[in-house]
């Protein structure tokens, strides 16, 4: 056939009018959330990302969970109890859990779902985390044993983190694929790149909980679409709202903005090992160059605040008393010449490209930074090859860490000496730090605790290990219909209780 | 027996490029910065549990014996293991190829109607202001890259209009309107810059037609201009744009990849619209370092081109004998 101008615009016209018929949305009472990557993995014990996270607290359970307002209560444990010396911990089970394929949780499970964690020919990421338990043994169906080889106070704290989760004895060889556990949603499919499908667990074991039908993980790499899918009504949340977005999306008036404070923290690592930064009075200029309240305004956009060391500011243990010395330029310069660089001291500065808010900050620090004698050289290098070319061995780069469930285990892996992150990012060793951190541990009582962390911050601000620059905030944005959704600190979601109006 | 030769020629040709390429894919993958066992382990990884997760994944092996593995394997039809996702690759590639070359399919029909009547139109209104606004037009799809048109579309459909989704993918089951609706942005995105490019060139053959001596003379003998148009001047000037769209053709038997724009346009269309398609995988298994993904879905794309290029040769042959002939005694 022909074609003429009239044909053009009639099919033109008719394919417009085809497009235009916006389906309805699908099943009304699953509550759709928009990530940012593929999950790698479904086996909870193995997840190391934010989007991983989530997935893993809704499926599974741990002894013990935390709340939004960073409290620990009990979740498979009904109560537990400590010996003296606090190397031998007994937890008592909830009875009547069901897996989501029916079989009944016991004590069985939970021993095996540990020996899997603590084997030490299999993978797991965080077993050194858990060095400290000898051994898990279970005396009867409810009732479940660790036996730990230093006294530690903090056993149930970290038995709220992510990768401890139980899942049943009988079924781990296919957590990869099919994974099965105890949580208020059950697994049902996923597609990489598109999206994790699950489905209320009708047996869950807190009754008429969950209240929605499902959930599902939307994975939308890039932001501005899922900001448009947000508004659209495409999905009903958004997970971790990049900063800059959170004044502009407060204005919308279908949509609610929470931002929350964190322990996750960035900042500039110093290393300690080698020059400049293994003369403590460089370090201590370092600090008095920089304003760290203007940091945050221009790295963060206000949304964080300024931290001495990974204990943010919201926590009851931040040192609020311990005076930080004041942005002085001068005195930095100062304390350079008597350290040996009377003209300022000249060297690179690495930023994670792919990092945006950390790539902001180094950019930042590199121009307050001038005025205090550092002259700094921004080079970029791609994140991923951070832990294998940077971390360790270059004088001054830009990282961050994820808030960890315990002030434990965000600070003693880090400042303790020969701790193992300390060891992997700046060697630093204070033995007033030592003494209060291995104080902290040993006791269970949060006074004695809080005495012990607030000395090590003062501590600390004496002799400082490395630039902590802020405790970040973390934002999600709901649509108004949803409810029954509190902003988790941890960035992961607790949606037992959510509802879609 | 002359085709027979050329035939087998053309055959261990493609063995010779798919081996070669298995090499080169395989050593460049090697040299990427970065490592498997860092991307596994997260924030997590100390050096120890780097070790031994890096024993455990067999990446100590020498490259020689890590290569000669693969390939065996390969041959054998086992296509490994995403070691990040802990699946086999076969399938995840499997359901990811099959959603990419739904997507390029509908793009490449949209290219060939498209291109061609947006072509025939400009050339028979050549000089006038509606082709000009055309060739602006073109230009300015040519010239800017799918990523913004992406996020432009996005913001005026999904955004502003709220016509239709913002992502491009729903599953089937979920439901056929739900479905075309997702596939609507990716594929006029994924077709823009194309269209702009057959449509060029059907505009420049049909003008090289028009001015030659037979449409003259078709034009001397009276004949309705309708009739000098469709009948004379369009099946001449469509061959060079025919023989483009066959090659897209051909290499649409694999994945519709039209020297490469399609699948660039693919990666950055299927990463924007949040398509689970081959491009993000690829993009994925990159992030991540998953290599035994990484190196199948390259030695898949590699295999589409070579034997998309291996049919479309075909096809000139069995056209064109003098092609089969310079082949053969080449």
């Amino acid at each position: 056939m022909p074609l003429s101008r009239r044909t053009l615009i009639g099919s033109s016209l008719a394919a417009a009018t085809a497009v235009a018929i916006r389906p309805a949305h699908a099943a009304a009472n699953v509550l759709r959330i928009g990530i940012s990557t593929s999950l790698n993995t479904l086996d909870p014990m193995m997840v190391t990302t934010g989007d991983e996270y989530i997935y893993a607290n809704l499926v599974f359970n741990g002894l013990a969970r935390m709340r939004e307002d960073l409290v620990v209560e009990p979740d498979l444990a009904e109560s537990w109890s400590y010996s003296d010396d606090l190397k031998r911990w007994t937890f008592r089970l909830r009875r009547g859990v069901k897996f989501h394929d029916g079989q009944e949780m016991v004590a069985d499970d939970v021993v095996a779902s540990f020996r899997r964690l603590l084997d030490p020919a299999g993978t797991s990421p965080v077993r050194s985390q858990y060095d400290m338990v000898e051994s898990v043994s279970a005396p009867d169906a409810a009732t479940v044993v660790f036996q730990l080889t230093i006294p530690y106070g903090g056993l149930a704290d970290i038995l709220t983190d992510r990768q401890v989760k139980i899942v049943p004895r009988s079924a781990t060889a296919q957590l990869a694929t099919q994974p099965i556990g105890t949580g208020p949603f059950k697994f049902v499919s996923y597609t990489a790149g598109d999206r994790l499908v699950l489905a209320r667990h009708p047996g869950y074991f807190e009754s008429g909980l969950p209240k929605v039908d499902g959930v599902e993980l939307r994975i939308i790499p890039e932001m501005s679409v899922k900001i448009s899918a947000l508004q659209a009504g495409d999905i009903e949340v958004l997970w971790d709202l990049p900063l800059e977005q959170v004044k502009t999306l407060s204005a919308r008036p279908e949509l609610r903005v929470d931002s929350v404070p964190t322990a996750s923290w960035d900042g500039a690592i110093l290393n300690n090992d080698i020059p400049p930064f293994n003369d403590k009075r460089v370090r201590q200029a370092f600090h008095l160059a920089v304003d760290k309240k203007e940091i945050v305004e221009l790295t963060l956009f206000g949304q964080g605040v300024e931290t001495i060391s990974p204990i943010p500011p919201s926590h009851p243990f931040y040192a609020k008393d311990v005076v930080v010395p004041k942005a002085d330029p001068a005195a930095a310069r100062k304390l350079l010449a008597e350290a040996g660089h009377p003209n300022g001291i000249k060297l690179p500065i690495i930023l994670p490209v792919g990092r945006p808010v950390r790539e902001r900050l180094g950019v930042t620090l590199q121009q307050l930074a001038k005025a205090g004698g550092f002259d700094l050289q921004v080079q970029r290098l791609p994140y991923s090859s951070f832990n294998a070319e940077v971390s360790g061995k270059a004088p001054l780069y830009i990282d961050g860490f994820f808030a960890r469930p315990t002030v434990d285990t965000s600070l003693f892996p880090f400042l303790r000496s020969k701790g193992s992150w300390n060891e992997r990012l700046w060697h630093y060793s204070d033995e007033a730090v030592d003494r209060a951190l291995d104080a902290a541990r040993s006791s269970a009582d949060p006074a004695v605790q809080k005495k012990n962390y607030i000395d090590m911050q003062a501590a600390l601000v004496a002799n400082p290990a490395s630039f902590f620059a802020y405790s970040v905030n973390y934002a999600c944005a709901y649509r108004k219909s949803v409810a029954g959704v509190k902003t988790h600190p941890m960035k992961w979601f607790d949606l037992r209780n959510a509802t879609l109006g | 027996m002359r085709l027979a030769a050329f035939l087998l020629r053309r055959l261990l040709g493609l063995i010779g490029v798919l081996l070669g390429m298995s090499v080169l894919i395989f050593g460049i993958i090697h040299i990427l910065p970065g490592n498997v066992a860092y991307s596994i382990l997260g924030e997590f990884a100390t050096p120890a549990a780097v070790a031994q997760l890096e024993a455990k994944l067999g990446l100590n092996d020498p490259l020689p014996v890590q290569y000669w593995c693969w390939l065996s394997a390969m041959l054998h039809g086992d296509f490994g293991t995403s070691i990040v996702m802990n699946r086999p690759a076969a399938s995840l590639i499997g359901e990811a190829l099959g959603r990419s070359a739904l997507l390029a399919g509908l793009a490449f029909g949209l290219i060939a109607a498209g291109g061609i009547s947006l072509g025939l139109y400009a050339a028979t209104h050549r000089g006038r202001a509606s082709d000009k606004v055309l060739t602006l037009a073109q230009f300015v799809l040519i010239a800017v890259p799918e990523f913004f048109w992406a996020i432009l579309a996005v913001l005026v459909f999904a955004s502003w209009l709220n016509l239709l989704p913002a992502t491009g993918y729903a599953p089937f089951d979920a439901g056929v309107a739900d479905w075309a609706a997702h596939l609507v942005l990716p594929v006029l995105v994924l077709s823009f810059g194309l269209v702009a490019h057959v449509s060029r060139l059907t505009r420049s053959s049909m003008l090289e037609v028009l001015d030659s001596r037979f449409v003259l003379a078709a034009r001397a003998r009276g004949l309705p201009e309708r009739r000098v148009l469709w009948r004379h001047a369009l099946p001449n000037a469509l061959l060079p744009a025919i023989t483009v769209l066959a090659i897209d053709a051909g290499l649409l038997i694999g994945l519709a990849i039209d020297a490469g724009l399609l699948i660039g346009g693919i990666v950055v269309v299927e990463t924007v619209f949040a398509y689970p398609g081959l491009g993000r995988l690829l993009v994925y298994a990159i992030e991540r370092h998953d290599l035994p993904l990484l190196q199948v879905g390259m030695m898949v794309v590699t295999a589409i081109y070579a034997l998309a290029n291996f049919v479309a040769e075909l096809l000139y042959a069995a056209l064109n004998p003098r092609i089969r002939v310079a082949g053969a005694a080449a």
